[in-house]
């Protein structure tokens, strides 16, 4: 028996609609307020809630530092120096993870889906600037203990030992500076070091702009 | 959306096209209980949304840029290896008139999972052809070209048709 496609489809679309969960909604006043909160609610279950409480950790972190800043004064100027310069780059992450949280939330959807959804993409893509900032503080986790007396008191071992571990960290983080980006985000340490769901869709959000790039192609 | 008039003109405007929404979230959802939720955040989105409609435009084109860009970003969001497509409109694409020995269910399933496999822009694209859409105003919502349009149209329609006749 001969079967069009249209027939099926005209068929199924009967069938869906009479089960249409749709068909049973009223939209009232009423009900776009208890939408709301249950959405509120929803989005603090979410994965929104664990970056809240990343920031929120962030900032504890950082009055932490602060507060023994301001303890250690110019007696111990080694900490001092190294806490502080933690504290400027958490700072700048936390401002920048904000920044782009608030962006991400207010995303005009009523562009057209190449647009809202490239824009939202590349949000999601800036996020990792908040990565390389964080990776400059490493070699100053290095030098907070560091002091004049210890340093003269065992000269070899600061030179030979402890100074070309900084000095490690330092070009590793510079080079991590540098080489984090989108452009690299298919090679294997990119992914080895952003392996987390919150960082692979931020990966996929680098793919994801190519294939719109792609589509508004009319080539391709 | 001031007055409560406005309101309740703009929940009037949602209520006569509720079909948009119902057919998006049969497209990008597997479950009843993801197109509930999918349902409902783009409700929310349209009204935390309502005022950047424009009473130039079309409502229902307003309507689905919300409610595929929520869709989309949502999918995107949790996505599953195989979500299940409801189509909800004839299509002329192709016909398949030649005896197959599948029954209207199978073959149903069948353009389910072809159009399944597509990406989620493409899919987009055909659902807003299914609906019969005009090329202008689905280039407004997709925000490509109208040339673009039926040229990607006839390429999806192409490989549905040689994926049916891979099957033969």
């Amino acid at each position: 028996m001969e079967t069009s496609i249209e027939n099926l489809l005209q068929d199924y679309r009967k069938r869906t609609e009479e089960t249409s969960l749709m068909h049973a909604m009223q939209l009232n006043i009423g009900l776009l307020t208890v939408l709301q909160k249950q959405r509120a609610n929803s989005k603090l279950r979410s994965l929104a809630a664990i970056k809240i409480i990343a920031v929120i950790l962030g900032i504890i972190w950082v009055l932490f530092l602060a507060v023994l800043v301001y303890g250690a004064g110019f007696k111990y100027p080694y900490f001092s120096i190294s806490a502080s310069a933690i504290i400027i780059f958490t700072v700048i992450a936390i401002v920048v993870y904000i920044k782009h949280f608030i962006l991400i939330s207010q995303i005009n959807y009523s562009e057209s889906i190449t647009a809202t959804q490239k824009k939202l993409s590349e949000l999601k893509l800036s996020t990792i600037n908040v990565a390389r900032v964080l990776f400059l503080q490493m070699p100053f986790y290095t030098t907070w203990f560091w002091s004049s007396t210890w340093i003269h008191y065992d000269e070899l071992n600061f030179w030979l030992i402890t100074f070309p571990i900084t000095l490690a960290f330092t070009v590793l983080a510079i080079w991590l500076y540098k080489n984090i980006s989108p452009a690299n985000s298919h090679k294997k340490w990119f992914r080895i070091l952003f392996n987390s769901p919150e960082w692979t869709l931020v990966i996929k959000a680098n793919e994801f702009i190519k294939v719109i790039d792609d589509f508004e192609n009319e080539d391709a | 959306m001031e007055t409560q008039n406005q309101k309740d003109l703009f929940l009037k405007l949602i209520q006569e096209n509720r079909g948009i929404i119902f057919r998006i979230c049969n497209s990008y959802c597997q479950t009843k209980n993801d197109r509930e939720d999918l349902a409902q955040e783009i409700i929310y989105q349209l009204w935390k949304s309502s005022h950047s409609f424009n009473n130039t435009n079309k409502f229902s084109t307003w309507m689905y840029r919300i409610a595929l860009n929520v869709a989309i970003s949502s999918y995107r969001k949790t996505k599953r290896s195989a979500p299940v497509i409801y189509l909800t409109e004839d299509d002329t694409a192709f016909n398949k008139s030649e005896e197959t020995g599948h029954d209207k269910e199978e073959q149903f399933e069948l353009l389910q999972k072809f159009i399944n496999e597509l990406p989620e822009l493409d899919r987009a694209l055909m659902l807003l052809h299914l609906d019969a859409k005009p090329a202008a105003e689905i280039a407004e919502i997709l925000g490509i070209t109208e040339t673009n349009i039926s040229t990607k149209i006839s390429r999806i329609k192409e490989k549905l048709k040689q994926k049916f006749s891979a099957i033969k």
